[in-house]
């Protein structure tokens, strides 16, 4: 059923290290991965299994240490800095589970500090903040505070509408619920979930089998290599087979 | 202290560079401190030293040895309140010095028998050449080093029409005259050359009085002025103990004022940027803070742990700056021994040492605590968790949705106003400086671009000849030189000697003060008819405009009404000027004022020169290039100020460096986590770096450019102040705009280039390190 999908991301013979001194650490090595359109993928792993590391190279947020990197059509391994700012605000969104709202900036402002950055067409600009916020669930008077007056669940609902507000081709999400109860975790995949099923793809990193279900593809890292790929089909609430099947593979991963 | 030990040295190391910036901004404080506390201490010091030492008179007075009776010096002995006298004879004379600095200097003289026996007025030969000539000659230090005289150099001194070459043999150093400013010196002559020369100045010769007194200078002054009045004796020349100082000590007075005056500038400069960090520092180290107090750390062992490094700093930097000092006191000693006339050596000053860096560290300690005591009040729990009051966003400025204009626009807006401490340090600090850089750009202008400005504040009338005519032949001479086209104006003029309350008083007299190119008159106006007399600022507290003063020269009685106060830094004041007929009453004979020529180009008064001695050679007794002698007096100023200007300029620049340094580093340490979420989110180095200058630089802009622009209000009043203090009651210094402008935007393109060099480690900042660090 992939091989029909669109390509998004291409990765070839990925290979990231970590330095310190003298010592060396392996992340990993000759790695291919390809992340097609429209997928809701989910990175899983151990600890330390390089998950993260993976969703960020594959971001640009993170230069792999040898290997290509294809996005959408873009080798980004080849760009410099700002050129990988520039291909970064128009094609990557990213949600991270400390949020990272800027502080000084009413939750608006900080969606639309992201906005100014791929249109100069201000008012279309808060037009689609104002629809996004209503999709999240956020209403307007809460707009208008500090991400320090706001609950956990509603800074990170703010969070992905500033991730989706210049529509990037992907949503990168570090465990977006990772700092957050069960009601607002919840909450916040119910958004992701809605916008997958609005055609955005979106690459997450969990560690929480419940977040995984949220997903069609699930990833498992182990080794320094892809380690299993699970296609769990599309999310429907009350699919316990697509449970069952997730379950099914994690056990054996080795989770 | 072994508790706050290791918090002490994590603290030192961790902001390294803001302490070497701060610590460089106090070493430039400390510089500057000591300079003015090693002159405040040493200069006076040194000068009581030599006056006592030489046995010099608290007063000398002249008086024309025609006049002089024996039994004065027993009279004057008498008087109450003197200790001792003694008198000598000397030849007075208004004398040209050739060659003096490569011009011509006009300076009235008291000729001296060197080899008499003196108890009083002591001379310490510095310098001698073995071998007397039979025209030797023994200069004051002032008159050899400021006018470039050394051993075995002539020197000629024109008296009337009558040169006279001399040989230098000897420097002298004595506590008497001094400088020019007295508009009095002495030149020392040995015996044989003394008789020789004064047989042939008999008319001149004059008795000096030289007087000790422990009591009221002022009173005995007017005692002896009396005395003399009622023996019908004039008072020729008279210079006392403290007239003479404040002349010799003015230019280090001024220096140890304008010496003060930046280093109070800079000190408030580096209080302001110690508590702006240790305000952030608290900031960012809030954590750490909660953490220790949860261990059992005091308050106040933590405030210690903050503020001992300033401390520290302080401390070291003062000594180091007083060490620096030293490396330039030895030029400034040089520079002021040519001023004042007397050599001095500036030693190390332990007094100074202790002030600098009690000062220095007493305020560095206060403003400190100030900021650091807030620590007290940190509840563990909420530092630990990092809720602060300053954390916390309080408004959101320029709602970005609500507010219209360009978005990035807005950006910047908002983090100028959410930043408000730093813009609110770079203000304050920006517009202190910018008044230090409008003062040294306005004197720059008025020294080096507009220098008549400045020279004409110092000085008298400034035409560009001096022509002394024969007898009867003024109006002839005058009448041609002003059919010459290359001549703008001729003017009568005559400087002379009257006494006022029994003073001696230089006269300026003008037969049309109107037509005058500097005019002194600074209250009132300048005398006009016959009867009228303008004061020197010496006489404003005695006399108001209106009044009429008595003026007695030898038989003849005057009675004039006083229009107006004139100024002279020269003479302290102690000047007047009368109309030509005016001053004409008070002689018994004929008046042959001198003509000042005015050309309508400076360059050409050689030219000129030449033409009036050729065409009158048997009508004139002498020219005097007075344009070179200005353009002297301009290029020794041209020089001391071009390195004033310099050194203000390059300390300004020093000290902007440095404040924007640790604004910068504050901002970077502060908003990394910010930068780091807008590199996240797609903005490019370049974006943040424009934005983060935006931010703060405006701040800066406006203060310079409001600081210049006020500068148009308060450098006028600055000059006022600071000529005020050397007698110039009215400055012809001119502020302009168009300069106050161009070395502010020097100054806000250095801010530029600073600002974008300081903000280049934002390239450093990683979106991916924040969120690994997160």
């Amino acid at each position: 059923m992939s091989a029909m999908k669109e390509v998004l991301i291409s990765a070839k013979n990925l290979k990231k290290e970590f330095r310190t001194g003298e010592t060396s650490q392996t992340i990993f090595e000759n790695l291919d991965l390809d992340i097609y359109k429209g997928d809701f993928t989910i990175i899983m792993g151990a600890s330390g299994a390089g998950k993260s590391t993976l969703m960020y190279s594959l971001s640009g947020m993170d230069r792999p240490t040898s290997g290509s990197i294809v996005f959408s059509g873009k080798e980004i391994t080849k760009y410099n800095d700002d050129e990988l700012a520039v291909f970064k605000r128009k094609n990557c969104g990213f949600v991270f589970q400390q949020i990272y709202l800027l502080e000084k900036m009413s939750l608006m402002d900080n969606v639309l500090t992201a906005g100014a950055l791929c249109s100069d067409n201000k008012k279309e600009v808060i037009q689609r903040a104002k629809e996004l916020f209503e999709l999240v669930n956020i209403p307007e008077i809460t707009q208008k505070k500090f991400s320090t007056q706001v609950s956990g669940g509603e800074a990170q609902r703010a969070g992905i509408v500033r991730a989706v507000i210049n529509k990037p081709s992907v949503v990168f999400a570090d465990e977006p619920t990772g700092a957050l109860n069960s009601n607002n975790s919840e909450a916040v995949l119910n958004v992701f979930t809605k916008l997958h099923r609005e055609g955005q793809s979106i690459i997450m990193v969990t560690h929480d089998k419940k977040t995984a279900l949220r997903g069609n593809r699930v990833l498992y890292v182990r080794d320094g290599q892809i380690f299993g790929d699970c296609n769990l089909g599309n999310y429907v609430e009350t699919d316990n087979e697509r449970e069952r099947k997730l379950d099914e593979f994690l056990t054996e991963m080795g989770w | 202290m072994k508790k706050i030990k290791s918090q002490l040295i994590y603290n030192l190391k961790k902001d390294k560079g803001s302490y070497i910036s701060f610590g460089i901004v106090v070493l430039i404080t400390a510089i500057m401190l000591n300079l003015a506390f090693v002159l405040l201490f040493q200069v006076d010091k040194a000068y009581d030293d030599k006056f006592n030492e030489l046995n010099t008179a608290a007063i000398n007075v002249t008086v024309p040895k025609l006049q002089n009776t024996d039994a004065l010096l027993n009279d004057i002995k008498s008087l109450n309140g003197v200790d001792d006298a003694e008198c000598r004879e000397a030849v007075f004379a208004e004398a040209v010095v050739k060659d003096f600095r490569a011009t011509d200097f006009s300076m009235n003289t008291l000729f001296y028998n060197k080899d008499e026996s003196r108890n009083m007025n002591k001379l310490d030969i510095k310098e001698e050449k073995t071998g007397m000539t039979e025209n030797s000659i023994y200069l004051p230090l002032y008159v050899a080093s400021f006018g470039e005289f050394g051993l075995n150099d002539e020197i000629v001194y024109e008296i009337g029409d009558t040169k006279h070459t001399f040989k230098v043999s000897g420097i002298v150093e004595e506590m008497q005259y001094g400088n020019y400013g007295k508009g009095l010196m002495g030149a020392y002559l040995p015996k044989e050359v003394y008789e020789k020369f004064s047989d042939e100045y008999s008319e001149q010769t004059v008795v000096e009085y030289s007087i000790m007194t422990n009591g009221d200078i002022n009173a005995l002054q007017n005692d002896i002025s009396d005395l003399l009045e009622e023996k019908g004796i004039t008072m020729l020349t008279s210079c006392d103990r403290i007239s003479t100082k404040d002349t010799r000590t003015m230019v280090c007075n001024l220096i140890i004022l304008v010496l003060s005056a930046f280093a109070i500038i800079i000190l408030f400069v580096s209080v302001f940027l110690c508590k702006f960090r240790i305000s952030n520092s608290i900031e960012e180290d809030m954590v750490n803070m909660g953490v220790l107090k949860a261990l059992g750390y005091t308050g106040n062992m933590i405030i210690a742990g903050v503020v001992l490094p300033y401390l520290m700093v302080t401390v070291f930097a003062s000594l180091l700056g007083v060490a620096v000092s030293y490396a330039v006191l030895p030029g400034l000693g040089e520079l002021l021994t040519l001023q004042a006339g007397f050599s001095f050596g500036l030693d190390f000053d332990i007094k100074g040492l202790i002030c600098v860096v009690a000062i220095l560290a007493v305020i560095v300690l206060f403003f400190t605590y100030t900021a650091a005591k807030r620590i007290r009040k940190l509840q563990p729990i909420n530092a630990i968790r990092g809720n602060s009051e300053g954390k916390s966003a309080k408004k959101n400025y320029f709602p970005l949705d609500e507010t219209k204009g360009k978005t990035k626009l807005l950006l910047v807006m908002k983090q100028t106003f959410s930043n408000g401490k730093q813009n609110i340090l770079l203000f304050g600090v920006s517009f202190v400086l910018t008044i230090l850089v409008a003062f040294a750009s306005t004197m720059f202008y008025n020294v080096i671009i507009e220098p008549d400005n400045f020279i004409s504040t110092l000085s008298e009338e400034m035409p560009q000849i001096i022509v002394s005519p024969v007898e009867q032949y003024e109006d002839v001479i005058s009448d041609e030189l002003k059919s010459n086209s290359e001549i703008k104006s001729v003017l009568k003029y005559t400087v002379g000697t009257v006494n006022i309350d029994d003073m001696p008083v230089t006269v300026f007299a003008c037969e049309d003060f109107s037509r005058v190119s500097n005019d002194l008159c600074y209250l009132g106006e300048n005398p006009d008819e016959k009867n009228e007399i303008a004061l020197g600022s010496a006489f404003e507290e005695k006399y108001k405009i209106g009044d009429r003063i008595e003026i007695q020269n030898g038989d003849i009685p005057c009675s004039y009404e006083v229009t107006g106060f004139v100024q002279s830094v020269n003479y302290q004041g102690n000047v007047c000027e009368f109309s030509l007929d005016g001053y004409e009453a008070l002689n018994s004979e004929k008046l042959v004022p001198t003509l000042y020529v005015y050309l309508n180009n400076a360059s050409d008064t050689e030219k000129i020169i030449d033409e009036i001695e050729q065409s009158y050679s048997d009508k004139i007794v002498s020219t005097m290039n007075y344009q070179k002698m200005t353009e002297t007096t301009q290029e020794m100023y041209s020089g001391i100020t071009s390195v004033i200007v310099v050194v203000i300029f390059i300390l300004t620049i020093l000290i902007v460096l440095f404040v924007l340094y640790i604004v910068i580093k504050t901002l970077l340490v502060q908003r990394k986590q910010e930068l780091g979420i807008y590199k996240a989110i797609g903005y490019s180095n370049k974006q943040l770096m424009v934005q983060m200058i935006g931010s703060f630089l405006p701040s800066s802009v406006v203060a310079v450019l409001l600081s210049s622009v006020l500068g148009l209000i308060y450098v006028p009043q600055i000059n006022q102040l600071i000529f005020q203090t050397i007698g110039a009651m009215k400055n012809n210094m001119e502020v302009s705009f168009a300069f106050l402008m161009i070395f502010a935007f020097v100054q806000i393109t250095a801010n530029l280039i600073i600002s974008i060099l300081l903000t280049k480690p934002i390239k450093k900042i990683s979106a991916y390190a924040l969120i690994k660090e997160g």
